[in-house]
């Protein structure tokens, strides 16, 4: 194949200068002002504005309702990831089978996707109302349900309305894994091993493991960032500060408190820890994984 | 056809809005929505009417917190409104930023451009509430609340309760046959503002060290030092576990929500809520909080104002300043007073609104708009009409935090309450830093 080369040195700045100019303003110049903010203290408008050093990640760390929000993060997006994951990969899997109307049920599995997440909380908040919420009667009728008050309950709650949705791109991706499947090698198994769950485990899914690394990645990225319209329409973060995210304390002492010091502080805990896991699961999991 | 109308109505509109941009601009920003936005709206619109030199523009942010954040990420860019709604919970932050030259303080202002409404004109409480440390008023009061006791009179009937209960312990006597009758005696919509600070306004208490802000910037609250208040709450808790008091989560409306539909005999919210109940719920009346009689010994002392106050921000022409200060005069005339007393159940806020309402009985007419009054005029209190404290919407939030795990059983109540003092010291901490 020939290689393709352009002659000037300089005519390709010309052609990134607007992406990168978007870049500069949305990404790093906001960065580079969570920075700052992290490191000084101000009142709300930004007069009396001095160098802090440490004190404001002192101040999160020494902030009991930081930790309850580290903890409950890590809890959501785990049961997120497992919940979405796993019954994605189940409608993906009886989806594929199906031999009629495939589109009509690939559309409507796919259509939840297209929905904001704060439009998924309100309607999320009319199941779980105490006044006309069916949910809230199924699960009161059960075990006497309680958000208001009850922690478990509340992260029942905030689960379901956060898996609702991302169902649907788990689903599609699984689907879209499971297509590119080569069918040679499927044929190949069946002469092998007639159980279909067999089958299953030790073929299709081991297949499917770089569309399941990506969908893990992906899932954990929504929980801790993307569920903030979520919360903010169901719970609040309520009972206590049980179901607040990273993202939604950050967003609640910065724009509700009006501290930013506070709020940068927390922004750069959260880059800190995405990076962590983001390296963790590179590292350790993706080195597990065979692209064809 | 209905197309070509519909143009045409539009295309007229346009005509008539295009002749505004040759009149002066006046930017105000407010944190209401529904009815009380409407009304709002309204005010803008009769000023707009009433002269054609300027043109003020309402424009809803959401929240309250939502206009405060709004104005002041629009004042870090260069680019805020005039005239902006903060309410109480951010009156020190407010009044702490003349001296940055980000607010303009309403004494200034009517000096500057001469506005005909004198800072005396409005009530002393409402007045002190939003003025500097030397009593200077700096906010211009607007929507002065403050939290009432809103009762189901069919209820009472129902179960046989002729008087509404003054006192706390008057209700505790009362809410096991309210509670038998298969009601829920009493919600509240709001823990922090109602249950907190002005459960210290109400029985004469400090709330924070430094005489509530006033003497000096605080380092403290006083929650867990407060015996009474450590009582009000084992009481509350109480309560709850009894099914006196019901807990319907941090949300306002779903506080007020089953006292609207006939559920609930009394509810606690502000003076402001009835606009939206008026005709709904069909025999309700307005009364003051009660109290603990045990704690004031039968006294009955004021509580603080609730709502909001308008600001004059810095930044803009001397000639908007003009239609500013002309849309002031207009806001504080008798008549836009009381309508707007009327219209939404805030208290009036001027005295020549007061005495308009008294010249024209309104009162007789309209018992409702009573309660508000009364108990803001109580008389006889030790403490300030107010707190300046810093970082209040954040206290806020640390006091909610600790009333829920308090009321399911996971903390006791000294336990929260110390919780709550150790979150507000920090926070309290932090501001000071700042100024």
């Amino acid at each position: 194949m020939k290689k393709v080369q352009f002659k000037s040195n300089y005519s390709q700045y010309f052609f990134l200068a607007p992406q990168l100019l978007i870049l500069l303003i949305f990404l790093y110049w906001p960065i580079i002002q969570t920075f700052k903010d992290a490191f000084t203290m101000q009142d709300a408008f930004g007069f009396g504005s001095q160098f802090a050093g440490f004190d404001n990640f002192l101040f999160i760390f020494s902030d009991p309702s930081y930790f309850t929000a580290f903890k409950f993060t890590i809890i959501y997006s785990f049961v997120i990831t497992f919940i979405t994951g796993s019954i994605g990969l189940l409608l993906a899997v009886q989806a594929n089978k199906v031999m009629h109307g495939k589109s009509a049920y690939k559309t409507l599995l796919i259509w939840p996707y297209a929905i904001a997440p704060a439009v998924v909380g309100v309607m999320a908040n009319y199941f779980f109302s105490e006044r006309y919420g069916l949910l809230h009667h199924l699960f009161n009728n059960l075990w006497g349900f309680n958000w208001y008050e009850n922690v478990f309950d509340a992260y029942i709650y905030v689960i379901i309305a956060g898996s609702w949705k991302q169902i649907s791109a788990n689903f599609i991706f699984f689907l879209a894994g499971l297509q590119a499947i080569q069918k040679t090698v499927i044929e190949a198994s069946i002469i092998d091993c007639k159980s279909n769950i067999r089958r299953f485990w030790t073929i299709t899914f081991p297949l499917l493991m770089p569309t399941t690394f990506f969908l893990i990645i992906i899932n954990i990225t929504y929980a801790f960032f993307d569920t903030f319209g979520i919360i903010d329409t169901t719970t609040i973060g309520a009972p206590g500060s049980e179901t607040k995210t990273l993202v939604y304390k950050a967003y609640i002492d910065g724009f509700k408190g009006l501290d930013l010091g506070s709020a940068g502080a927390q922004s750069i805990m959260m880059m800190i820890i995405v990076l962590v896991i983001t390296i963790f699961q590179f590292r350790y999991i993706e080195g597990k994984i065979h692209y064809n | 056809m209905k197309k070509l109308i519909s143009i045409f109505v539009l295309l007229v509109s346009f005509a008539f809005t295009s002749n505004s941009y040759s009149k002066t601009e006046i930017h105000w920003w407010y944190g209401n929505s529904g009815f009380l936005g409407d009304v709002i709206i309204e005010i803008a619109n009769r000023f707009n009417e009433s002269q054609d030199e300027y043109m003020v523009i309402p424009t809803g942010k959401g929240s309250y917190e939502d206009n405060m954040a709004a104005t002041i990420a629009a004042f870090r860019a260069g680019d805020q409104p005039h005239y902006s709604q903060v309410y109480d919970a951010g009156a020190a932050i407010m009044v702490a930023q003349v001296k940055n030259g980000v607010v303009i303080g309403f004494e200034e202002m009517a000096e500057k451009y001469g506005i005909d409404v004198d800072a005396d004109n409005y009530i002393p409480g409402i007045k002190n509430f939003y003025a500097d440390g030397d009593g200077k008023m700096i906010g211009v009061p607007f929507n002065s609340s403050t939290c009432l006791m809103y009762a189901n009179m069919d209820i009472l009937n129902e179960v046989g309760i002729e008087e509404v209960p003054k006192t706390y312990e008057e209700f505790e006597g009362m809410a096991q046959k309210i509670l038998d009758a298969g009601y829920i005696p009493l919600l509240q919509s709001h823990s922090p503002w109602i249950w907190t600070e002005n459960f210290f306004s109400r029985h004469n208490l400090l709330m924070t060290d430094g005489n509530n802000g006033y003497d000096a910037v605080p380092t403290k609250t006083l929650f867990a030092d407060t015996e009474a208040f450590v009582y009000h709450w084992t009481k509350v808790k109480e309560w709850y576990e009894k099914g006196y008091y019901g807990y319907k989560g941090r949300a306002w409306g779903d506080n007020q929500a089953p006292f609207t539909n006939g559920e609930a005999a009394f509810w606690f919210g502000s003076a402001a809520s009835f606009g939206g109940m008026k005709g709904v719920l069909p025999n309700f009346t307005t009364n003051p909080i009660p109290y603990w009689d045990s704690v004031t010994g039968g006294k009955e002392y004021p509580t603080f104002i609730g709502g909001a106050a308008n600001w004059i921000l810095n930044g803009h022409t001397e000639e908007e300043y003009k239609g500013l200060a002309k849309f002031i005069e207009f806001m504080g005339s008798p008549e836009m007073d009381l309508y707007y007393h009327n219209m939404t159940g805030y208290a009036a806020v001027t005295k020549g609104g007061i005495e308009l309402a008294e010249t024209i009985n309104f009162y007789r007419a309209s018992p409702y708009h009573k309660a508000v009054g009364d108990q803001l005029g109580l008389e006889g209190s030790t403490i300030p009409g107010g707190y300046r404290a810093g970082n209040w919407p954040q206290i806020r939030e640390v006091i909610y935090e600790n009333v829920e795990p308090m009321l399911n059983g996971d903390i006791t109540v000294e336990k929260a309450l110390s919780n709550m003092d150790k979150g507000a010291a920090k926070l309290l901490k932090q501001f000071a830093k700042t100024l």
